[in-house]
């Protein structure tokens, strides 16, 4: 063969080559930036199979991590952050046919309705921008100029399920990865002795779609959310079996590592070594989770700053806390549910009793987050990401109580930290709340945005599968927020 | 191409002469045949297609390269993108070796970029005439002829060796030796069946190998090929494509029966159901005349897609839902297809119009998602039903002289008195009278007047026939529903879905294929079903089908396919690493009637598959990720496998083959993950230590022990697992309580047998004496612990 058939061959053979690593091991952006973890782990060349070290972004980050603070069943932004008084004044009469001449909502067969519901709440300016708030959030109100508000975030799909999955995978078709998996792909994660996404769970019940919502879909499993848990092992299978010491423990690793680099020896294949990694980092894990989880050593001052009674007790305040503990050991994407924002008007999930009660649960956590993010120094490179899959509608329903719809076209997030430019309210709603009269956020721009600060390109980031290359954002356009970045 | 002004003469004959220094033009000699699908389509497709290809509503420039008439037409603006023999007077030459960001193909912003080699392909190709041709996979697989040097024949004188050898010869590579005996019988036992051979199987093996070589092999795969647990190890290959879970999916997540289906899957595996036969009753079991019971239960390969059982929601947007995931699963798994892609837009790459998309659509836009009942052996549930009909009339017309006496009864019941009555005459009391059934009014009867009626006679006749049905009732429930589809008898319209949107209907479509593909006849037919899809599918035409399956199982073998994009066959497809062989395989699996199990002897008896999988430093450099097989590769096993071989080396396997699915110990908490909580009820006996691909899947809260090796949730059709290496797999093996208790079997057998025994179960080889020396300093339960815990025993060597 001629030397110029051949080279063509090479190059192809090494695309396919390429082609398959990066699927195999997700390598797929930028430069391996090996030194940082050889110089953590001590491990030489082992760590060049371990597919979560750190990566470079396509360009330099203003943000390193997130925390996504998500509000599982829908917020009611017109309760808490988006303040309509035409609301109050056309309380019980039918909005406009214009607003909602061909929509289509949940429940539309029982008990969704077209007359408007006021608010009960009482709404007031706070801080230098004068931002509105409700009394729902008094400690929220106190960093309003901290923070970041989009108040036309928009969204595809308008039942639970799907509307979780659209917000974490930006799409509601399953077997995507979650924004989580794509970073930890995209960037690694900076820590070697815990999971680099990691998911924590308050409320009365799970969220809805459970593991699919942290997946990660056609990415390896290494990409995928960690539940962390509040109660029993913090991970799945992380203690040590009752009946061995952790001596024993210790031995039975230190032989499954001698025996593994004797195979390793014998058959020259990379995946030994892979294997051998994971073991020390699952060893790594045993004892750095528990000390993760083990809150003895914040001051008082702290857990009050988080309104945290029982630092023992599950609750969101908790998970609050555990999630500054998780930005400072580097973790890349920790992300927070609480359940159960879904407050149609039935008799356990309506706007009198239930909001106020689950509004308080997050008001002083969440602030509480920023403010000791802020005093770390960790907000700067932090971004923190308030709201659920959606919001509600300016009507009410019919239901035993007082509560609201789903509502897609326009809703409440807001945003600290990490590249956000402080104290910005982006983005107007109608005299009802209803829809943008500016500005129309989706969650595709969303997630380019959130991309972007973290140094990565949304139309770059992407896994080849089934001959085409997915992203984050899919196909249709996305655009980064610019407005609202420093 | 955006509209640019022409690039300065002068740059582009800087840009070529460059070009032509760096790739040695001058020594390009004629016989090097420059191949259009092999060499420059994928590079067109990869860099070009999506704004130059099939889809005209996003075609920039008007230009389109997927079709030679379009590349060398005139262009709008004058230009012409490739001139034939005339790489200077070309555009796209020009825009590719371009400096200038407004104006280089691929544009920045893309992130694509072409290396130096991959434009002098294009240059070249546009110099030597520019010559197409059409998409490799959408003609028909020819029949192959082996390569016929005698050098490439090998020792099973198998016709796949010769395609390989001729390859690595071509190459300058020499294939690896065989494995050793141990490895072999290890291989092809977790190949085949997914469990591991007993130190007995291995050591008889071993001996009868030592003498009769390659026979005591072939025999020994014709017996896995025999064995019961064939289906159960492919079964699993096909659920991951079938997406099979055992509950809704989405947020309520509730249980669902649809194990039957798996059995079915199992069995006809196991029976070895030809792949064509399986195809049609899995895609239209119902349609077929007569359709038999397991026909029916067949037809579950497209009820496993997800039911969204959340308040508020719209049925018909999930139904709909459904239909598009069995458009996308058909196309992938049985065409390889990306078609799923059309639902909103013509298909970027592939010729698949968004019309077509909808007429595919068609075909599963007009079913029923009815239950079918199965009964067991012996139970003739049509004429128990009907007997319970005739019973129930004979029931009636010995009441009935009692009515009047029953109401007087009802009526002088105090309340208290009824307070105190059994629960179902409680019940039978709450119906209305005018409503109450045959037996419900017997149970009154019984209750409140047989004490003193006056023929004991009727009493007895009226007590018994009510047991009868009783009886009957307790044969009835014995049946297991299993979730199927049924052809409605009015068809529903199908229209095309602006932006794939169902609220948005546009124009009208029928029951059709994509033009791209062979076309579908059936004489004196006018509307098209199902069936004619599934006939269509395996119609000899299919220039996809049989490639496809061929080259799905052959990736199993070897880590990835002779395509490596094992779900994606269309023009952004890799190009097959060995073409002929792939067409040779595929031609002789109809050949052979489509026989599965014929394929996978065809394949494990070869010298290719029987080599060493050691690494090679020889070959990292040229063939590292072993594309042209001069060794084998070792495997991680499947998350089921893992299990199962945990089980087998513990001996605590139950060989149990088929039933409902079971709950084998799971880390407590794990069912708080999910909006529901699900019940998890540790299965009893045996049906603890059943095989992996019996664990019950909930969709939202896969069983963490498989999640963690990659075993798919059932989501969406699964056609390659990944293979991860994580933490989180080795705290599994090390602290999950299954796993523990695996241990603890294994160490008895150690305290009984012996390390070497032990490790065998776990290997199927002896330890080396260094590998002892670790293991004897350690108790056996550690021992044991190690054991399996190895790399060596999770993976296929």
């Amino acid at each position: 063969m001629n030397n110029d058939l051949r080279s063509i061959l090479d190059q192809q053979l090494q695309q396919q080559t390429r082609r398959h690593f990066f699927e195999r091991c997700g390598i797929g952006v930028g430069a391996v930036a090996l030194q940082q973890l050889l110089a953590q782990s001590g491990l030489g060349a082992f760590s060049e199979t371990n597919p979560l070290a750190p990566k470079q972004p396509h360009f330099p980050p203003k943000a390193k991590r997130v925390i996504f603070l998500f509000m599982a069943g829908g917020p009611s932004q017109l309760d808490m952050l988006d303040y309509k008084p035409a609301l109050n004044k056309l309380n019980g009469q039918p909005i406009p046919q214009s607003y909602v001449e061909g929509k289509r909502f949940a429940f539309m067969d029982s008990s969704h309705r077209i007359n408007l519901l006021g608010t009960r709440r009482t709404f007031a300016q706070y801080g230098e921008t004068g931002s509105w708030v409700s009394d729902l959030l008094p400690h929220t109100a106190k960093i309003v100029d901290d923070l970041t508000f989009i108040r036309t975030c928009k969204t595809d799909l308008f039942n639970h399920a799907p509307a979780k999955l659209f917000m974490n995978a930006g799409t509601g078709q399953f077997g995507r990865p979650s924004m989580g998996a794509w970073l930890t792909y995209g960037l690694g994660s900076e820590c070697n002795d815990l999971p680099g996404f990691v998911v924590l769970q308050s409320g009365p019940r799970g969220p809805r779609g459970g593991a699919i919502l942290w997946g990660s879909g056609m990415l390896p499993s290494t990409y995928q959310g960690v539940p962390l848990r509040n109660k029993g092992e913090p991970i799945l299978n992380l203690t040590t079996p009752e009946q061995v010491t952790e001596e024993k423990q210790i031995e039975v690793i230190r032989a499954v590592r001698q025996l593994n680099s004797m195979r390793l020896e014998q058959t020259g294949d990379d995946e030994i070594s892979t294997r051998i990694n994971a073991y020390e980092m699952a060893y790594r894990m045993q004892s750095s989770a528990p000390d993760l989880m083990d809150t003895s050593d914040e001051t008082q001052e702290t857990l009050d700053l988080y309104g945290i009674k029982d630092p023992k007790e599950s609750t969101f305040a908790r998970n609050c806390l555990l999630a500054r503990r998780l930005a400072e050991r580097g973790v890349r994407f920790i992300q927070l549910y609480h359940t159960n924002w879904d407050h149609h008007g039935g008799p356990t999930e309506n706007l009198e009793k239930h909001l106020p009660e689950i509004s308080k649960e997050i008001d002083q956590p969440c602030a509480g987050l920023v403010k000791d993010l802020q005093r770390r120094g960790l907000l700067e490179d932090t971004i923190v990401i308030w709201g659920g899959e959606f919001g509600r509608t300016p009507m009410g329903e019919v239901r035993e109580s007082t509560g609201r719809n789903h509502h897609i076209d326009a809703f409440t997030m807001w945003f600290a930290g990490g590249g956000f430019k402080p104290g910005v309210s982006y983005g107007e709603t109608d005299e009802f709340g209803f829809g943008p009269i500016d500005q129309s956020v989706h969650v595709r721009d969303i997630h380019a945005t959130v991309l972007h600060l973290l140094g990565l390109n949304h139309e770059r980031l992407s896994v080849r599968s089934q001959g085409l290359d997915f992203r984050l954002t899919g196909v249709l356009p996305a655009r980064v927020v610019r407005e609202v970045l420093v | 191409m955006k509209d640019m002004p022409p690039l300065p003469r002068r740059s582009l004959i800087y840009a070529l002469v460059g070009l032509w220094a760096f790739a040695g033009g001058a020594s390009l000699s004629a016989d090097d045949e420059l191949r259009f699908n092999r060499d420059v389509r994928p590079l067109l497709s990869e860099y070009c297609l999506a704004c130059h290809g099939f889809d005209a509503t996003k075609r920039e420039a008007g230009l389109r390269l997927d079709v030679r008439e379009g590349a060398i037409e005139e262009l709008d603006s004058g230009e012409v993108a490739i001139r034939p023999g005339k790489p200077e007077e070309s555009e796209l030459i020009k825009r590719i070796l371009s400096h200038d960001e407004g104006s280089v193909m691929p544009p920045p912003e893309t992130g694509k970029k072409l290396t130096q080699a991959q434009k002098e392909t294009l240059l070249r190709w546009v110099r030597e005439g520019a010559k197409y041709e059409p998409h490799w996979a959408f003609a028909k697989p020819q029949p192959q002829t082996p390569p016929a040097d005698p050098r490439f024949a090998g020792d099973f004188g198998n016709p796949i060796d010769a395609f390989i050898h001729q390859k690595l010869e071509q190459r300058g590579l020499k294939p690896s030796s065989r494995a050793a005996a141990e490895t072999l019988i290890r291989r092809v036992h977790l190949d085949l069946v997914g469990l591991p051979p007993t130190p007995a199987e291995v050591r008889e093996f071993c001996d009868d190998y030592a003498s009769r070589g390659l026979t005591a092999y072939r025999e020994r795969v014709d017996k896995l090929l025999q064995s019961p647990h064939y289906g159960e190890k492919w079964g699993r290959w096909w659920l991951d494509q079938a997406r099979y879970a055992d509950s809704h999916g989405y947020s309520i997540d509730a249980p669902r029966s649809i194990w039957p289906y798996r059995d079915w899957v199992i069995q006809a595996l196991n029976r070895n159901m030809p792949f064509d036969q399986f195809t049609v009753e899995q895609l239209a079991g119902d349609l077929l005349p007569k359709p038999t019971s397991s026909q029916i239960v067949a037809t579950g390969f497209h009820r496993n897609t997800q039911i969204n059982q959340e308040g508020g929601v719209d049925p018909e947007q999930f139904r709909i839902e459904s239909v598009f995931d069995r458009v996308a699963t058909t196309g992938t798994v049985f065409l390889g297809l990306t078609i799923g892609c059309a639902q909103c837009h013509n298909h970027k790459f592939d010729p698949i119009t968004q019309k077509e998309y909808y007429q595919l659509f068609a075909f599963f836009n007009n079913q029923d998602e009815p239950e079918h009942t199965l009964f067991p052996d012996g139970i003739d549930a049509a004429s128990l039903k009907k007997e319970r009909e005739q019973t129930l009339r004979l029931l009636d017309d010995a009441i009935r002289p009692y009515e009047s006496k029953l109401e007087e009864w009802e009526m002088g019941l105090a309340k208290e008195e009824q307070e105190k009555l059994p629960k179902p005459v409680k019940d039978a009391l709450k119906v209305d009278s005018r409503k109450r059934s045959a037996l419900q009014r017997a149970t009154l009867f019984a209750a409140g007047i047989s004490k003193n009626a006056q023929s004991e006679k009727t009493e007895s006749s009226i007590a018994e026939l009510q047991n009868k049905v009783r009886e009957i009732d307790r044969e009835l429930s014995k049946g297991v529903n299993t979730l199927v589809l049924r052809e409605k008898p009015e068809g529903r319209k199908s229209t095309v879905f602006i932006q794939g949107d169902f609220t948005r209907p546009d124009e009208p479509v029928q029951p059709g294929v994509p033009g791209v593909l062979h076309a579908m006849s059936v004489e004196g037919k006018e509307k098209y079903d199902r069936l004619d899809l599934a006939k269509w599918i395996v119609s000899p035409d299919n220039p996809l089908t049989a490639r496809v399956i061929v080259n799905r199982v052959w990736q199993v073998y070897f880590g990835k396919g002779i395509v490596e994009t094992e779900n994606d066959f269309g023009l952004q497809s890799a190009v097959p690493t060995h073409p002929e062989l792939l067409d040779w395989l595929a031609v002789q699996f109809m050949k052979d009637g489509w026989s599965l199990k014929d394929l996978h002897r065809q394949i494990v008896c070869s010298d290719t598959y029987t080599r060493s999988s050691l690494v090679r430093d020889d070959l990292l450099d040229v063939d590292r990720d072993n594309y042209l097989l001069a060794r084998q590769q070792r495997l991680r096993l499947d998350a089921e496998l893992v299990r199962d071989v945990g089980l087998a080396a513990s001996g605590l396997l139950s060989p149990k083959l088929g039933g409902a699915p079971v709950f084998p110990p799971i880390p407590d908490g794990v069912m708080t993950q999910g909006q529901v909580k699900r019940e998890w009820k540790v299965s009893q006996g045996e049906d603890r230590y059943r095989r992996g691909v019996y664990t019950f899947i909930y969709r939202a809260t896969p069983p963490p022990s498989l999640n963690v090796f990659d075993a798919p949730e059932g989501n969406s059709s699964c056609t390659r697992r990944n293979r991860s290496n994580t933490p989180l797999q080795a705290l599994t093996l090390l602290n999950d309580a299954a796993f523990v208790e695996f241990a603890g079997a294994l160490s008895k057998i150690i305290e009984r047998d012996g390390l070497e025994v032990a490790f065998q179960r776990c290997t199927s080889r002896k330890p080396t004496e260094p590998e002892l020396a670790v293991l004897s300093q350690l108790d056996p339960f550690s021992a044991a612990r190690v054991l399996l815990n190895l790399d060596e025993t999770l993976t296929r060597e």
